[in-house]
């Protein structure tokens, strides 16, 4: 089975990158995605020495479409992906309505089961757990 | 209201007018095999012709053409890889996958029953558009078409491609070109500067043949040549007409998109049938085959790209706004026979509308049926280098551009305009609006000082629909601000626009932009802004009434200009400082590469300048010959020179193309009524 991730090179980003090391089971194909048009998509050696968890078994795919979300849930869809993992990142309901969101779409329209995380708080409360709520 | 439907088809029993229609229909598949010209090339080329006919006639001609230009487009883009036009770039990604899985003909019909569809959903819009709007149309006075003229071009500028700034400059120099010539209000001449020859005002096919036209060909001359083979036609015909009945919502889809992309002024066939693939991708629950072959990532946009065509005419001859540039090239051509766009052609040329709407549904089917009998021999067509069809294309034009005044003048204003022209496209101003400020220039002041002299200040500025088309008039500059703060942010994460087009849209298309940022593209900011300042100085000499709209364009034209100036600085300055920064040793490699890749970009933007200076001096050359030795002595002596010595063509193969253009043109005054330019020995 395969995992794929929506990367960006942001914080949720990295947080999508860092749940999908921890939910790939035993050398499980981790498949990375750029999901913001017009970023180049990161090299396979740049990632793994990020996350040395998924050495060996991951790789960069693009889709044939230009738009992001599209692109991320066609390369699910043509891997026959288990799940895709994207972070999430606050948007105020304006900002949605001006430049739309390319996660809602990709959990709107993914054929398969979808993982969204957040970004670890940064501050004075520290250290959030990937349980708590807020 | 059918009684003029179906009186106007049986009008169209006249057999001067199909064979006006069917020759208008082969023309319009032709042009739209030959990579670059498109919808644009097809009115361009075709208008000329039909000067001296009647307005039923050359309606005819000139929507066969438009209707259909989009159907035989797919060809090149399915066969070979290279779209026929820009907006065949799209049917090219799942098109062309298919082809080379060995299925070209079905992806083929699929194209062209889609296109046939998109044609005749767009006539039928076309046909519901005029009830609809009818009664809107007659309640408007002179202050409404005057707002009207506004929202036209501000529209076109603001929603082209490329940056706001950059199109209302574009937008208010070509308003300034329009008021060249007679002042309508006092008969004083504006900007001629004592000459004869520019009191009646620069030609709108020199404009537009200019502009769009040779600049096309001074871009495509030095282009590399297509050096895939193309892909065998293989496949049969009726596995993809059966699937094509299984899309057919998708097809309607299509078409209602381009419709609408139609409708908006400046949003072309390029942009419509861009948000006809988003939108069967966004709906499409399956999205693994998109970008490989997906049936339905053709029939959308090949639906859209036939009705956008469709949608830009109903502004055009209900308001009397063009869509786009070829419907700009019609309104032009409508107002030369003196029929009015706007109230007067649903009250009195309501049948001239009914024309049109037969010829664009009868023009699509037909189209699509020749597209099936006739692409096996027509393939050949997209294998011939652009190179080669320059010069005809060239001596073609410029005889077209002759005969609107039959004045030498005109064809030396549409090569200046021409070289005007490529500058515009190399550095990224979209000419769209030029061309439909070009066009609004004197119906708007027309507008203007019909409602001051009927109306109040106060009074007219409170009718209800001024007030409405000012409220309008402030949705493209909110567009404009949110657009401003996209890009301004461009690459952010979560930005979801859903838009399939890439970002730089130009696929296929080397030139488009490829100089903004440089030191060219701050000369034309430049050149314009002196341009603007010096109209402003000149107008300062006219009477009272004739200055104000030349004051007025030239006043919020320098504003713009000075505008894009500040904005061209700033990204020079950026520019500068980045080249500024010598690399040290630990990052050789990386830059060494940037350096490297932008290097060739310098290279290739001077081998395409170069390309160009020759080719538009050669175009200069000619026009000397023609001057001295007459049309025919000097299209004997230019084509086969520039095929031996820029297309690098066989001997045989020049002095065969010589003499087979020169019996055309020999034989073309007694078909049509064309002159050609006599010389100074004549």
């Amino acid at each position: 089975m395969t995992i794929v991730v929506a990367y960006a090179d942001t914080p949720p980003g990295h947080a999508a990158m860092t749940a999908a090391a921890e939910t790939a089971i035993d050398g499980e194909q981790v498949i990375v995605v750029s999901a913001v048009r017009g970023d180049t998509p990161p090299d396979v050696a740049s990632v793994e020495a990020r996350w040395p968890g998924l050495t060996g078994h991951v790789e960069v795919d693009r889709a044939d479409l230009a738009d992001p979300s599209d692109a991320v849930v066609q390369v699910a869809q043509r891997r026959d992906a288990r799940l895709v993992v994207l972070g999430l990142r606050h948007r105020t309901p304006v900002g949605k309505m001006i430049f739309g969101s390319t996660a809602q779409r990709i959990l709107l329209d993914a054929t398969c089961p979808v993982l969204a995380v957040k970004p670890p708080k940064e501050g004075p409360h520290g250290d959030v757990g990937p349980h708590s709520i807020d | 209201m059918t009684d003029a439907a179906f009186s106007a088809l049986a009008s169209l029993a006249n057999p001067s007018l199909l064979i006006m229609l069917v020759i208008g229909v082969v023309a319009g598949l032709v042009i739209g095999l030959i990579p670059g010209l498109g919808g644009t090339g097809a009115v361009a080329i075709l208008l000329p012709v039909t000067f001296g006919m009647e307005p039923e006639q050359a309606l005819a001609m000139l929507i066969g053409a438009l209707a259909v230009v989009h159907t035989s487009d797919t060809v090149a883009a399915v066969l070979l890889g290279a779209p026929g036009s820009a907006s065949a770039s799209v049917t090219m990604l799942d098109g062309y996958a298919m082809a080379r899985k060995g299925e070209a003909k079905r992806a083929l019909s699929l194209a062209f029953l889609s296109s046939m569809a998109g044609g005749l959903i767009g006539a039928v819009g076309l046909t519901l558009a005029i009830p609809l709007a009818r009664p809107l149309v007659l309640s408007f006075g002179s202050p409404e078409l005057f707002m009207l003229t506004i929202l036209g071009v501000s529209l076109a500028a603001v929603l082209s491609r490329g940056n706001v700034v950059k199109g209302l400059t574009a937008g208010f120099l070509g308003l300034l070109l329009g008021l060249v010539g007679t002042s309508p209000t006092t008969a004083e001449e504006r900007f001629t500067f004592g000459s004869l020859f520019l009191g009646d005002g620069v030609s709108l096919v020199a404009v537009a043949l200019g502009i769009f036209g040779l600049a096309e060909i001074a871009s495509r001359v030095g282009q590399r040549r297509v050096t895939e083979q193309p892909v065998t036609l293989s496949g049969g015909w009726g596995a993809g007409i059966r699937e094509w009945l299984t899309h057919w919502t998708h097809v309607v889809r299509g078409a209602l998109i381009g419709i609408w992309a139609g409708i908006l002024p400046g949003v072309g066939a390029t942009a419509g049938t861009w948000l006809a693939y988003g939108q069967a991708v966004a709906t499409a629950k399956d999205k693994r085959q998109f970008g490989k072959g997906d049936p339905r990532g053709i029939v959308g946009p090949e639906s859209a790209n036939n009705s956008v065509e469709a949608g830009d005419l109903i502004p055009t001859f209900l308001f009397g706004i063009p869509g786009g540039v070829p419907s700009a090239m019609l309104l032009g051509m409508l107002l030369t026979y003196g029929i009015q766009p706007g109230p007067a052609i649903v009250t009195e040329h309501l049948d001239l509308m009914y024309v049109i709407i037969w010829c664009f549904a009868i023009a699509s089917v037909a189209g699509a049926f020749l597209c099936f009998l006739a692409t096996p021999t027509l393939a050949k067509l997209t294998k011939v280098p652009f190179a080669v069809l320059g010069p005809g294309l060239l001596v073609v034009m410029l005889l077209g551009a002759y005969q609107e005044g039959g004045q030498l003048g005109d064809l030396w204003v549409m090569v200046v305009l021409g070289v005007i022209g490529f500058f515009l496209k190399a550095t990224g101003m979209p000419r769209a609006p030029f061309l439909i400020g070009f066009v609004l220039a004197i119906p708007m002041e027309r507008y203007y000082y019909l409602t001051t002299s009927l109306y109040d200040s106060s009074e007219w500025m409170a009718r209800p629909g001024v007030l409405a088309f000012a409220a309008i008039l402030v949705v493209p500059l909110l567009w404009s601000l949110v657009k401003r703060i996209r890009t301004s942010r461009a690459g952010m994460a979560d930005d979801g626009h859903r838009n399939e087009a890439e970002i730089d849209d130009a696929a296929g298309d080397e030139l488009e932009g490829s100089m903004t940022g440089t030191r060219w593209s701050l000369a034309v900011a430049v050149g314009a802004a002196l341009l603007f300042a010096g109209a402003l100085v000149i107008s300062g000499s006219f009477s009272d009434e004739a200055q104000l709209m030349p004051r007025l364009v030239a006043g919020c034209g320098l504003v713009a200009a000075l505008a894009l100036l500040w904005q061209e600085r700033l990204s020079w300055q950026a520019d500068s400082a980045d080249t500024g920064e010598t690399p040290g040793p630990g990052t050789a490699p990386a830059s060494g590469t940037t350096m490297l890749a932008s290097q060739t970009r310098v290279h290739t933007r001077r081998d395409d300048l170069v390309v160009a200076a020759r080719t538009f001096a050669s175009m200069a050359a000619f026009l000397l010959l023609v001057y001295v030795a007459g049309y025919l002595a000097a299209t004997l002596v230019f084509v086969p020179m520039f095929l031996l010595y820029t297309a690098r063509t066989r001997p045989r193969t020049a002095i065969i193309y010589t003499l087979v253009l020169g019996i055309v043109l020999m034989s073309l005054p007694s078909l049509l009524p064309v002159d050609l330019p006599p010389g100074l020995f004549q």
